[in-house]
């Protein structure tokens, strides 16, 4: 039973199993030495797609409008973007030469 | 009759007005308890005029000291601290508190509301507001005021430069005064997009409403991280941490990009209300409607998101590399753009009008010419090569106060003698305005003006005197001539305003013959604003309504079934401010007084949060998006707080690797302890969700039991997390031992008080049922804190996978 526009309790009962299954993945994937070349695309791929689950699911995203979304995706933009560039310009990883 | 609090079953009210009881004591509760959005308006206003006028004070020191070579009006160490207060007072307590009092005034009349979303949040931000001005200014009488600079440079701003509390001060006032702006700004943004009248759709709002929407944007995204930088300087100084430390491998250009991430785009927070108010202005007074307003709203639009792509360009001189200047150089000419936009829609809408030179459109077409010249010589700085030439010189302080005097407090000016008959219902002499205005006009650009040339001769700014062989004598006594010319035209405004409020001509409710919803009601407006909630046909609303095409009209909004309901008075948001006050001035007495403020402020929320718990008006917020206020305000303050973690965790990433001793990550992480807290907090928001579910449907054994079930899964990670750091702490990691430490206990840490303010939150709402008072209309209340517990859990999310688990 679910509010309309909201999800049913078999489905955030499901959400959790995915995020359950995907943190142990995250977990196991850095004793797998094969997967090192890979292994942060890999992790932050894993925990982008957790990040989505929680908002989209138990944050309700996927049910409400486009306003609270972009009141929440707007700023999270900014703030990669400038996470990103501060890092880029406090040499935390090297995008050009300084 | 107007209800304060209670239901009305009665349609919508006539135009009464509630009478005052007499009597001091009672004008100062009614003051005191205020949440009428006009009355914090007028607050704000005053007393943003008190602390320009300690800033106007502290400028003409600053000038006096500078009018003649090896001048000894003032020490070096009081110039310092002067021009650190005069830049601190101004942009913070005095320009951004200006344009807070036109927002709170204005906003609701112009979009025809009966008040702000939150009026007891308003009266907060007010009152925090006033704390942290306030707590800024007791340096003075602790005999220590700030001196290291509006810009509180690392490492100038450290323990071991800055010895004394001065700088203690300014942190803690700054942070005081950020949770205000924030406050307010998650207020206005809920504020503008859902209480909107009937008809008001986005393109139809005034553009005052939209300037003032972007700058609250701004606010929520450029506060942040400058928080952030002086959480950093906070732990530095009281507990030595090691953020701005280079010994430790610390990087001093974190602080200034931090502080400039916020820092330009606080320009466009100081200069984007003027905008708004002087295309309010120029309409009225040229009687046509503003040439192109939506690429004005655009472009205010345009400036506010590319402001957020400049910062850098205050940093030309510190060495950033020719790719970063180059990135920097072309985005700050790219918003030279939409500026020169606005600058020339203005001007095509004074074109062929039907002028009314009255003293607001004076002072708003002296802000278009004046900003203009400040954003000509901004364009000049865009330029590396040029900006090295002019960094740290006077060309650079002519430069700001053409845009911020000249553009801001020209725009405010210009509000302030057009809505000044709405506000008090008396007009301002006119005649004694232009006197104003002309003697403004002149004073500053004899003030400023001659500061181009000083720079380009070469004198450096903040110094606090010069030999008389440099030449620069004679300007400097032109430019401190003209700032008393300031002061004497602020000292003709005060006048013009105590005058009009003693015996100025009586205001009509539209003396301007304007064109927006706030000159349809009396002058001043009655408490509820409008007796029925109007129509909007399209933007310009009201003129329409007077002059437009002959249309049948509109039935007015069918009247609130509980009738007109205007928030009772609250003593609970004082409290609170009081004790944010108290727990800030607290770091500089004693802990106790820390602990104390705390516990006033925690409990003032508490009360504040209950105090129409049960009242049912609040049951129902749902505004003109079809969404609850409270839901739009947690998801606006959620949309900041990714940018106060971002910023945490892009400074954790940044120092990755830097410290220069040990323990280092690999030596004390644990993945599979953390492995476990990680999948309780997942868990927590299952049972969270769940609990929302259950009270939505009414079952209140699931909601008791999966609310107890969320606060036990957060206290188990909390346990986690306080046995992690003892481990660490055992094993030689602190705070205070490397960067490593420095970033990781105050990132995690900072999770950590979020998830304590979840579980005491969820105890709350816990509390709340148990006491049966927790019902299925109160979902939406289980419903926000959910919000805020799964944003708790997805930047754990974040930390988990870049603290933790990537090598």
């Amino acid at each position: 039973m679910s509010e309309p526009g909201q999800g049913t309790v078999g489905t955030y009962v499901m959400v959790a199993i995915v995020l359950t299954l995907i943190t142990a993945l995250e977990v196991g994937v850095i004793y797998i030495r094969q997967l090192a070349p890979i292994i942060v695309p890999l992790l932050l791929v894993m925990a982008a797609a957790k990040f989505a689950l929680v908002a989209l699911f138990f944050m309700h995203l996927r049910y409400d409008g486009r306003v609270l979304s972009s009141l929440f995706v707007g700023p999270l933009v900014v703030a990669v973007g400038l996470a990103v560039a501060l890092m880029t310009l406090t040499g935390a990883f090297l995008v050009f030469d300084r | 009759m107007i209800n304060r609090g209670e239901e009305r079953s009665s349609p919508a009210p006539g135009p009464a007005h509630p009478r005052p009881k007499p009597g001091w004591r009672h004008s100062l509760q009614s003051w005191v308890t205020t949440v009428d959005h006009k009355r914090i308006g007028i607050l704000y206003g005053v007393s943003a005029f008190v602390f320009f006028l300690i800033g106007g004070v502290e400028a003409l020191l600053i000038r006096l000291q500078l009018a003649r070579p090896d001048n000894t009006v003032v020490s070096a160490e009081t110039f310092n601290a002067l021009f650190t207060m005069h830049g601190t007072t101004m942009v913070f307590l005095a320009i951004m508190p200006f344009s807070a009092a036109f927002f709170n005034y204005l906003v609701p009349l112009m979009i025809g509301a009966r008040d702000v979303a939150f009026p007891r949040l308003n009266a907060l931000s007010y009152w925090i507001f006033l704390a942290g001005g306030l707590l800024l200014h007791a340096s003075f009488l602790a005999g220590t005021p700030p001196d290291a600079g509006w810009f509180g440079y690392a490492n100038l701003t450290s323990r071991q430069f800055s010895p004394t509390a001065s700088i203690d001060f300014w942190i803690l006032s700054l942070q005081v005064l950020g949770a205000s702006s924030m406050i307010a700004a998650v207020n206005f943004i809920v504020t503008i997009l859902n209480l909107r009248a009937p008809g008001m759709t986005l393109m139809r709002m005034p553009l005052f409403v939209w300037m003032t929407l972007v700058v609250q944007f701004l606010v929520i995204l450029a506060f942040p991280p400058v928080t952030v930088g002086l959480i950093f300087l906070m732990f530095d100084r009281f507990f030595g941490a090691r953020f701005y430390d280079v010994a430790a491998g610390g990087d001093l250009h974190l602080w200034q990009h931090l502080f400039w991430i916020f820092g330009h785009p606080e320009v466009y927070i100081l200069i984007l209300p003027a905008m708004g108010i002087v295309s309010e202005v120029l309409p009225t007074f040229a009687g046509k409607p503003l040439f192109g307003a939506p690429v004005v709203i655009y472009s205010g639009i345009l400036i506010g998101f590319f402001g957020f792509g400049v910062w850098s360009h205050h940093m030309f001189a510190a060495g950033m590399g020719p790719v970063a200047d180059a990135a920097f150089s072309m985005a700050t000419m790219i918003i030279a753009i939409p500026t020169g936009v606005k600058i020339f829609n203005w001007l095509a809408t004074l074109w062929g009008g039907a002028i009314r030179a009255t003293t607001a459109l004076h002072f708003a077409v002296g802000m278009i010419g004046l900003f203009t010249i400040g954003g000509l010589s901004g364009i000049m700085h865009a330029s590396p090569p040029v900006d090295l030439q002019q960094t740290d010189t006077y060309f650079v302080v002519a430069h700001l106060h053409y845009v911020l005097i000249g553009g801001s407090l020209f725009g405010l000016f210009a509000g302030a003698y057009y809505w000044w008959p709405k506000i008090t219902g008396r007009l301002l002499d006119e005649r004694l305005g232009r006197w104003q205005f002309w003697v403004l006009f002149a004073g500053f650009n004899l003030a400023f003006f001659p500061q181009h040339y000083l720079g380009a001769m070469g004198m450096p700014r903040r110094i606090f005197t010069y030999p008389a062989e440099t030449g620069w004598g004679f300007w400097n006594l032109v430019s401190s001539i003209g700032a008393f010319g300031i002061a004497f035209g602020v000292l003709l405004f005060l006048i013009n305003a105590v005058r009009s409020l003693g015996r100025g001509a009586p205001a009509s409710a539209d003396p301007w013959d304007g064109r927006t919803l706030e000159w349809r009601t009396s002058s001043p407006p009655p408490v509820h604003n409008f007796d029925a909630i109007p129509t909007v046909y399209g933007r310009d609303t009201f003129w329409r309504e007077k002059y437009g095409p002959r249309r049948e009209p509109r039935a007015p909004a069918p009247p609130d079934p509980h009738g007109v309901h205007v928030p009772p008075p609250s003593v609970w948001p004082v409290v609170t401010a009081l004790g944010v006050g108290g727990a800030a001035a607290g770091a500089l007495i004693h802990v106790a007084v820390v602990v104390g403020g705390g516990l006033l402020a925690v409990y003032g929320v508490f009360r504040f949060a209950l105090e129409h718990h049960e009242h049912h008006a609040h049951e129902h917020q749902t505004g003109t998006l079809g969404v609850d206020h409270r839901k739009a305000a947690m998801w606006t303050f959620i949309g900041s707080e990714c940018l106060l973690f971002g910023t945490l965790i892009a400074t954790y990433m940044a120092y990755r690797g830097r410290s220069v001793v040990g323990p280092y990550p690999r030596d004390v992480l644990a993945v599979p302890i953390t492995t476990i807290s990680t999948f309780d907090l997942l868990m927590s928001s299952l049972l969270m969700v769940l609990a929302l579910a259950a009270v939505q449907r009414g079952d209140r054994v699931q909601t008791r039991l999966w609310l107890a079930g969320t606060a036990f899964c957060g206290l188990i990670f909390l346990g986690f997390q306080a046995y992690e750091f003892t481990s660490f702490v055992h094993e030689g990691l602190t705070l205070q031992q490397n960067l490593f430490g420095s970033t990781f206990f105050v990132l995690t840490g900072f999770h950590g008080a979020h998830v304590t303010l979840g579980v005491l939150w969820l105890l709350a709402l816990l509390v709340l049922d148990l006491r049966g008072r927790l019902h299925a209309r109160d979902a939406i209340k289980v419903e926000i804190a959910g919000l805020y517990w799964h944003f708790v859990d997805i930047v754990w999310i974040v930390i988990f996978t870049l603290v933790y688990l990537i090598p």
